[in-house]
């Protein structure tokens, strides 16, 4: 039965979307952090998103030994982490500790609207990943119905 | 399977299957770059019953594009989602409904 790789599949969106609002919202926390433990302002993080063939534990094996030719179902993941390399937001603020000779303050470069927005695209498809997985479990139980008849 | 009917039924729940595995493929890689959408042609694939082999999988045309080379359309695979859904629901009630006949037959016939 290939409908439980399929659960795995939108498993796979579920996990790659999180891991991506986990990186929005530090971006959002960290808007103002200039001290960073490699030093410097904090930076802009964001993830990148790649295909990548679905293996659920069990029936991966499993299917293996069943069926071959199977068509792929496809997952996602998140390849990397990547960080903004612009160049940090220099604020004029003499006082600040963080302060260069000339008082000027390196903030990161985080435009609140744009992580926002990105948020909203994240959950927008997290819940398509959990309609999709509601979806196939209707279908997996209406397959267990027949068998109690 | 028993009977030509049940058979048609089977293979019928099978590619719905695995539609839905393409469309919730798609829809876990709405926002991977470069990922093209995949689906199949299931009249082609339903009518030429290529029993055991997989099937064909293909591009669907007239998907727009985005700019990061993504062509996943979120309409498209919602309501593929719902209507694969309902008709799996429809075959397996009538698939249902043939397994009813079968056991009430056995058990009628041992009385």
């Amino acid at each position: 039965m290939n409908l439980f790789e399929t659960l795995s599949v939108s498993a796979s969106g579920m996990s790659a979307q999180r891991q991506r609002a986990t990186a929005l919202v530090e971006n959002l926390a960290n808007a103002e952090t200039t001290r960073t433990p490699e030093g410097g302002p904090y930076r802009r993080k964001d993830v990148v998103f790649q295909s990548e063939p679905a293996h659920s534990p069990f029936s991966g094996i499993f299917q293996n030994e069943l069926v071959s030719g199977q068509e792929q179902a496809v997952g996602v993941s998140v390849s990397e982490v990547i960080e903004d390399t612009r160049e940090p937001d220099r604020r004029y603020i003499p006082g600040h500790p963080d302060a260069d000779a000339k008082g000027y303050v390196a903030f990161p470069r985080i435009n609140p609207a744009e992580d926002m927005v990105d948020l909203m695209g994240a959950s927008r498809n997290y819940s398509a990943n959990v309609a999709a997985m509601t979806a196939v479990k209707d279908m997996i139980n209406r397959s267990i119905d027949l068998v109690r008849g | 399977m028993l009977d030509p009917v049940q058979a048609n039924l089977e293979h019928y729940m099978d590619l719905l299957g695995t539609r839905q595995k393409l469309v919730a493929s798609n829809i876990a890689n709405a926002n991977t770059p470069g990922y093209r959408t995949r689906d199949m042609d299931f009249h082609f694939e339903f009518m030429s019953r290529a029993e055991g082999g997989a099937p064909n999988i293909i591009e669907p045309e007239g998907l727009e594009g985005h700019n990061d080379g993504n062509n996943v359309s979120m309409d498209r695979e919602a309501r593929l989602l719902a209507e694969n859904t309902m008709r799996f629901n429809f075959a397996s009630s009538l698939m249902k409904s043939q397994l009813k006949m079968i056991r009430m037959s056995i058990q009628e016939g041992g009385r």
